[in-house]
């Protein structure tokens, strides 16, 4: 009979599961497909920009996918963070996000860990195709990049502070390492970047520094002190670059005001872009000319920068 | 919520976003992602509205439903899913469709912003009508696979969703589709009209009538009456579709008389083949003939089993009925076989008859995101802020994915929608276009209209109350008072758009040709004639190509402009001589300053490639144009190019979301 379902291009989906990806398998076909559904993601950070990179992973059918945070729920996850239900405060991130998370595709394996990355990091990466991270310390975030570029798994990693973003990766293991492009010197060094960085490169540096140097990101609580504090690192490394003229600091006085949390039309667009680039590069269609990207919100560009 | 959290937003943008009451229309892949983004931020008086169910296609994308959700209507699971992140907003869910004239203008006074998520083109020209009518600023979206746009739309600040015309989707000659396919296409959207003229509502049949013995003679029976007297069986039917109407066409010479294309009989042995199994074969690989038979005998058998079990007398074709599928599948591919034009697999077919547009969640989450921000912008009142965003598949030579025009573009000054209440030419012939005909296909579909009145001297011609009783539809123009040069208004009391109408009579020869066409004025009309003379000249033997290039030429919307016309016929003439292929790394447009960024956008490579998407953006088109007037031409293309992506299949279930 006719009514009998043809059998998927490929035995490894379901005929539920074809049905379910059709309009995914119509842009990246069968191959595409399976490519996911053997693809195994470490996610490291729960907050808003963790909760779209999981949705976006998960819907899109990848085999596993690992959420790793050790951290607590804090009121300021309302801002983005959608798979913690209300009322989680206290919680573990990563395991009061994981029923959402998996109610979003049954097909995919999904797990939470509550172990601090920095523990047993070496040995733990290489069960990964892919390593995405965000909120870490500049440190680890230094040591995932190393480490992976010696196991060849490629790596992302990403922020969100406000309505700004950025990303890195390293998918075919020849440009920089993370703590080349980011060194998180109190000067900024524009001989070691391959090129004349853009302004939202200061900025990120500037909040990394910030980071860095107060062990948290800028709070909205202490708003105005931090955007004190910013603006003075940004004066010191715009000062210190040779090529940057001191009137350029004015430019960025629009930004100051939406840097605080993770908010989410931000998350929203580079928790897409994180998973869209890894999607696309196990899929060989990588972004292999660029290494860093940034959503710049006051001029509502996203760019990628070979840096 | 971001904003109740102090200190996150400067205490006014905090109001702003505390106080502005929204309306979302559409709930679907970019709804549904904008909903959550507006929650989180901390807008607590939103609206949705979609006239949608959930289907299991939707689930890997639509991430506020589930398989659990399957069937229920999208705007009421979406809010009940985001009122789990927050209880604490005030959000009203309508199942319901937004051109309905309870959605009129107190409604949509009720918002500050409204934000449109949608995938169809009538119910975007709708929205649009009524923001412009209420001057409430709007965000437009749309996506296609990996791309995207975000637009700002607001009353004398920006161009409208109509100031540029608007692509059609592509239409094909019926005697193309009766008599001379040449490609995969035209097969297919001929098993769509089988399958209406067998088992459903047909208006165009593609089967002829087939004589059938009965006491004491012979009569003619429609092919429908044929198929039921024989109870449909699948055997006959094969022979008398795939045999008899091919001898049927080749006896009419004049049909293939010096044409490369013509039809050739399958061979006979083919009526009485044995059962040949396909359901083996993936669905993304081509079945031989002998397995297309057998699909084809399946499907009749279970179609006519199904139309049995329904008391209704019409089935209505539906990609998601596998059977339907498999009756236009095998028949497309037997088809094919006789017009020697090569296999296509279930899989494509699927797409091709389906107008599927291939949708993903991370595009619509991108999309989502820069429209809240350009919600943020906007409450703002930052209007110089809120230029239209493209998304693009890969990054430009440049690292942009999300690039932007360079400024907001200024309302067409020539649009009849939001700057004059202008006249516009109806070219039809008089003498047999109905009232009913141009309340339908003229006011409705073309120009998206919900609710047009007519009157002329008094006299109500077409009246959108369903209580005034009109007797006119059956009358032609002319009988009803509409002769050639004569003007009359249309009112659409609903979006508050009044338009002019000059009649312009023109005889109509032949059925393969429109019904009507319309026009900015007389000079574009002259315009196309010449056009359509151009290409006459240079036709080669095929007399139904010229159709299809009339409907590039003058398909535009309601305001098409002299630039539109040149930019149509410089790709319709090309596509007349040379089939223009697209490679991908051609070299750039050289163009002005400042356009640059433009030019490298939308109207590139991937674009192109799409199968059943027009070639107007290809770059040959755009350096002539370049060279002639500068950036405003680009941008047409830039933004026709990007339309295409929304608009190409804006047949009815097609899913822009």
């Amino acid at each position: 009979m006719a009514s009998k379902m043809l059998k998927n291009g490929d035995a490894e989906l379901t005929v539920e599961e074809r049905k379910v990806y059709d309009r995914q398998i119509r842009l990246w076909g069968y191959e595409g497909q399976n490519k996911l559904k053997s693809l195994k993601v470490l996610l490291i950070g729960m907050q808003g920009l963790g909760a779209e990179i999981a949705k976006n992973l998960i819907l899109s059918g990848v085999h596993s996918i690992t959420l790793k945070d050790h951290t607590s729920v804090s009121i300021l996850d309302r801002c983005s963070q959608f798979l913690i239900p209300r009322d989680s405060e206290e919680r573990n991130r990563a395991k009061a996000s994981l029923s959402a998370a998996q109610k979003l595709n049954p097909n995919v394996k999904v797990i939470a860990d509550t172990v601090p990355i920095e523990e047993n990091v070496d040995n733990f990466i290489t069960m990964y195709d892919v390593v995405i991270a965000t909120e870490c310390s500049l440190s680890t975030y230094k040591r995932l990049s190393e480490l992976c570029r010696k196991a060849n798994i490629m790596i992302f990693i990403a922020d969100v502070y406000g309505l700004f973003g950025y990303f890195y990766q390293d998918v075919n293991f020849t440009h920089p390492l993370y703590s080349e492009i980011f060194p998180n010197n109190a000067q900024i060094d524009t001989i070691t970047l391959a090129k004349k960085p853009p302004q939202a490169y200061y900025l990120t540096s500037a909040l990394l520094k910030f980071q860095s140097d107060s062990n948290r990101k800028p709070n909205p609580d202490t708003s105005e002190e931090d955007i004190e504090e910013l603006k003075s690192i940004i004066h010191l490394q715009m000062n210190s670059s040779s090529d940057q003229k001191s009137t350029a600091i004015d430019l960025f006085e629009e930004y100051y005001g939406e840097l605080f949390c993770e908010l989410s039309p931000t998350t929203s667009i580079l928790g897409a872009m994180v998973s869209q680039t890894a999607i696309n590069t196990v899929m060989n269609k990588p972004v292999s000319n660029f290494n860093v990207f940034f959503y710049d919100h006051v001029k509502h560009e996203g760019t990628f920068y070979l840096l | 919520m971001a904003a109740t959290i102090a200190g996150v937003f400067k205490p006014e943008v905090q109001n702003l976003i505390i106080n502005s009451k929204i309306l979302l229309v559409g709930s679907g892949g970019i709804g549904c992602e904008v909903l959550k983004n507006l929650v989180m931020l901390g807008f607590c008086n939103i609206e949705v509205i979609d006239l949608d169910t959930i289907e299991v296609s939707n689930l890997n994308r639509q991430f506020l439903f589930n398989k659990e959700s399957v069937g229920k209507p999208k705007s009421h699971v979406a809010k009940t899913s985001v009122l789990k992140f927050n209880p604490n907003v005030n959000i009203t869910s309508h199942f319901g469709d937004i051109t309905d004239n309870k959605y009129g203008v107190a409604f949509f006074n009720k918002f500050k912003l409204v934000i449109n998520a949608l995938d169809n083109k009538k119910a975007r020209s709708h929205v649009n009508r009524m923001c412009l009518s209420c001057e409430i600023p709007l965000i437009e979206s749309g996506t296609m696979g990996y791309q995207g746009q975000v637009e700002f739309i607001l009353k004398g600040v920006s161009m409208c969703f109509e100031c540029n015309a608007r692509s059609e989707p592509k239409s094909y000659p019926m005697c193309t589709i009766r008599n001379t396919p040449r490609e995969p296409i035209h097969c297919i959207i001929w098993a769509k009209y089988l399958f209406s003229q067998l088992f459903g509502n047909s208006d165009e049949d593609v089967s002829m009538e087939q004589k059938e013995e009965v006491e004491g003679g012979y009569e003619k029976l429609s092919a429908r009456n044929w198929a039921i007297k024989n109870e449909y069986n699948p055997k006959k039917l094969f022979k008398k579709i795939f045999f008899d109407d091919i001898i049927y066409l080749l006896g009419m010479s004049h049909l293939y008389e010096g044409r490369i294309i013509k039809p050739v009989l399958l061979d006979e042995s083919l009526l009485e083949q044995e059962y040949c199994e396909y359901n083996h074969v993936p669905d993304n690989k081509i079945l031989t003939l002998e397995q297309s038979i057998s699909m084809f005998s399946d499907s009749v058998t279970a179609i006519k089993e199904k139309l049995g079990e329904s008391n209704a007398e019409c089935l209505t074709w539906d990609k998601d009925d596998d059977n339907f599928m498999s009756f236009v599948v095998s028949c497309s591919n037997i088809r094919s076989a006789i017009f020697n034009i090569p296999f296509k697999s279930y899989f494509d077919i699927k797409s091709m008859a389906g107008n599927i547009i291939p949708a993903i969640a991370t595009a619509n989450a991108m999309v989502a995101g820069q429209i809240v921000i350009h919600a943020l912008r906007i409450l703002q009142k930052k209007y110089d802020r809120c230029q239209n965003v493209f998304l693009r598949s890969m990054p430009n030579h440049k690292g942009g994915l999300l690039v932007k025009d360079k400024d907001v573009l200024k309302p067409n000054p020539k649009c009849n929608v939001c700057i004059s209440d202008g006249e516009i030419l109806l070219v039809t012939d008089t003498h047999k276009f109905t009232i009913r005909q141009l309340e339908e296909l003229v006011l409705k579909k073309k120009l998206n209209m919900v609710a047009p009145d007519v009157q002329i001297d008094d006299r109500v011609i077409i009246s959108s109350d369903a209580d005034d009783e009109v007797n006119m539809y059956d009358l032609t123009l002319l009988e009803a008072g509409l002769k050639d040069r004569s003007t009359f208004e249309v009112d659409d009391g609903l979006q508050s758009f009044i338009i002019k109408i000059k009649v312009h009579h023109q005889e109509k020869y032949e059925e393969e040709e429109p019904d009507f066409e319309i026009f900015n004025n007389m000079n574009e009309f002259n315009a196309a004639n010449e056009i359509n003379k151009y290409m006459e000249l240079n036709e080669n033997d095929d007399d139904c190509v010229i159709e299809e290039k009339t409907v590039d030429s003058s398909g535009s919307g309601v305001c098409v402009n002299n630039e539109d016309i040149k930019e149509a016929v410089m790709v319709s003439k090309k596509e007349v001589t040379e089939e223009i292929s697209n490679e991908e790394g051609t070299e750039e447009i050289s163009n002005k300053e400042g356009t640059e960024e433009i030019s490298n956008e939308e109207g590139t490579e991937e674009i192109s490639n799409k199968e059943g998407i027009e070639e107007i953006s290809n770059k040959e088109g755009a350096k002539d144009i370049t060279n002639g007037e500068g950036a405003e031409e680009i941008l047409a293309i830039k933004r026709k190019a990007a339309e295409e992506i929304e608009d190409i299949n804006d047949v009815k279930k097609s899913r822009v979301d």
